[in-house]
């Protein structure tokens, strides 16, 4: 009988990693393209801890956003949600007086109910996701402007407190953030490839019928992937405001686009069924280090969107690329495979 | 299943089903296109519920199934390829769904593959490791993984609609050879086919569905495959059972009306 093993090889067929692998090399060409433009800055230890530094705004949100896209669903309301939490918050210590813990946790209660609504919206509703969350986008974003009238609050009277060390302060030399950052990579790396729960979203993603015909409660697990998203994006916005001190109405805006890029040049299709975290946490410091990197560069702050242009559209086609390639192999192994059952039934 | 009745507004699907499976044994459902027989098994897995009659399961009386309802009683339903997830590798697909886990939920993965290659092993289906993507299989293959999952789960009844389409001679006949298999450790079956010449292998007994009503059942002893083929083709044009048939019809007329 013909030895599949042998004819592609058992590496070949399980090559999981080939995205990722194309992501990280991505992402060391970047970093030696802009090495050798400004070899002064990329040698300094202040670059790499001002990008752990600012680095979380857009990967926190990301890593749980990969959830909700290996689904096949989206949310863009997670950049409203960013300012809804810690709005709660930052009212909570002006009424109180302090920098509480009770705060932070009913800022982060308020994105979790707001994630909540969304998934109850998309899953009992039947509203498509992108639409409910671009009605709730503008409703979050509403509430909070209603609520600060368009001001800002300022919390720098809070610095010294404890909430403030242990989101936004620094612990052997590392932003404290970028530490949550890669805590909660870990534990959203471990859901999603060792939990029951993340191969329920791989499932949902991948096929809903299949998913729905094995008795798995695809309503329960899509409102569950949205609350956490919620309280994820919450999560994101408290550590953004707590590191500038001040929390402002548009918080959040600027993060949509970035977090959903760098969970699609991270290789997640919109297609769902597909993705890594490792994957969104390369994409969200390719984009942040494109952003240092072309302002230590000498060029103006304008030519940021257009090299992320650039490398979006290099990461997806490389992507493309591959998935076609992928797409051959399938097809090549299926071949093989019906040829060896030919030969063992003759 | 008894006087099934299911409605999709206008149009009557089925019209008053009796329709039973007894313990090791595999029936097949045939008629013509727009019989009734998908949704006779959509209303056995959970999938659609009916407007009337009831389900009996092991004693039970049920008046509507949920997929997970079913499988948690022991049927799993095989169709070609909707329910597997082809990215993902063959061990998580036969598990799929009732995952081996400790308690905090965690995913017992070494144990899964053992227990996937065991039951693969058991159809022969050891080519290919259990961390393939199911993506990489062939569609008689992929029906293999699905039944290994119905061995896995020992499940008592595996519903298999039309999983020999689209599907090469050879892997068709690998895929009767899993019936057989499955009827060797005790397993019941419902095969659903439009080939006479793919179900009459694995079948003990035929149920003919006509319209949304059963109208003729026969067990194979007492049909080749072209007495089959010519009671088909008589309920499509007229609507009965031949003549000369009528005698080995264990679906008495007393039982339409």
């Amino acid at each position: 009988m013909t030895a599949i093993h042998e004819l592609k090889g058992v590496r070949g067929i399980i090559s999981d990693y080939k995205l990722q692998v194309v992501i990280t090399a991505i992402f060391f060409a970047i970093w030696f393209a802009f090495y050798v433009l400004n070899p002064s800055a990329f040698t300094n230890p202040f670059t790499y801890t001002s990008l752990m530094s600012i680095s979380p705004y857009t990967i926190i949100p990301a890593i749980s956003l990969t959830l909700v896209i290996i689904t096949g669903e989206i949310d863009l309301s997670f950049s409203s949600i960013m300012a809804l939490g810690p709005l709660i918050m930052a009212m909570t210590w002006q009424a109180q007086g302090e920098a509480s813990l009770l705060g932070v946790i009913l800022g982060l209660l308020a994105g979790l109910g707001a994630g909540l609504f969304n998934g109850i919206l998309i899953t009992k509703l039947g509203i498509p996701s992108l639409i409910a969350t671009i009605g709730t986008t503008f409703l979050w974003r509403g509430v909070v402007l209603v609520a600060t009238q368009g001001f800002s609050i300022p919390l720098g009277q809070y610095r010294d407190s404890m909430v403030f060390s242990a989101l936004v302060g620094w612990l052997g030399g590392i932003p404290v953030q970028f530490l949550w950052t890669i805590g909660l990579a870990i534990i959203f790396w471990l859901i999603l490839n060792r939990h029951r729960f993340g191969a329920y979203i791989y499932y949902i993603g991948d096929n809903r019928v299949a998913a729905q015909m094995v008795g798995i409660n695809v309503d329960r697990v899509l409102i569950s992937v949205y609350a956490i998203h919620g309280l994820i994006a919450a999560f994101a916005g408290i550590i953004n405001t707590l590191g500038m001190a001040t929390f402002w109405p548009t918080l959040g805006d600027i993060y949509m686009l970035k977090s959903v890029s760098s969970v699609v040049i991270g290789g997640t299709p919109v297609t769902g069924g597909l993705g890594t975290i490792y994957g969104t946490f390369i994409g969200g410091l390719i984009l942040e280090f494109i952003e240092m990197g072309v302002l230590t560069s000498g060029v103006t702050g304008f030519w940021i969107r257009l090299v992320h242009g650039v490398v979006i559209i290099v990461a997806l086609a490389a992507q493309g690329i591959l998935r076609r390639r992928e797409i051959i192999r399938a097809r090549v192994m299926r071949l093989i495979t019906t040829q060896a059952t030919q030969q063992s039934t003759s | 299943m008894r006087n099934i009745v299911k409605r999709f507004g206008s149009v009557v699907a089925l019209r008053g089903v009796d329709f039973y499976v007894r313990e090791n044994e595999v029936v097949g459902l045939v008629g013509d296109n727009g019989a009734g027989k998908s949704t006779l098994v959509k209303i056995l897995f959970g999938i659609h519920a009916p407007d009337e009659g009831e389900i009996i399961i092991k004693g039970m009386k049920f008046k509507k199934l949920t997929p997970k309802l079913a499988y948690e009683l022991g049927i799993v339903l095989i169709h070609q390829e909707r329910t597997l997830c082809t990215n993902h590798p063959i061990w998580r697909n036969i598990f799929m769904g009732r995952e081996i886990t400790n308690k905090l939920g965690f995913l017992r993965i070494d144990d899964m593959k053992k227990i996937a290659y065991e039951s693969l092993s058991q159809l022969e289906l050891t080519r290919m490791p259990v961390e393939t993507p199911v993506k990489y299989l062939s569609g008689g293959y992929q029906q293999g993984v699905q039944i290994s999952r119905a061995l896995v789960f020992e499940a008592d009844l595996v519903i298999l609609d039309e999983p020999t389409v689209a599907l090469s001679l050879a892997e068709t006949q690998r895929v009767l050879e899993y019936v057989n298999e499955l009827k060797k450790k005790g397993k019941s079956a419902v095969f659903i086919s439009h080939n006479i010449y793919h179900v009459y292998p694995v079948a003990d007994r035929f149920v003919i569905l006509d319209k949304g009503r059963v109208v003729a059942e026969f067990y194979k002893e007492n049909l080749t495959p072209e007495d089959l083929t010519e009671i088909m083709i008589s309920i499509a044009r007229t609507g009965s059972v031949p003549e000369k048939y009528k005698e080995l019809n264990l679906y008495r007329k007393s039982q339409l009306t």
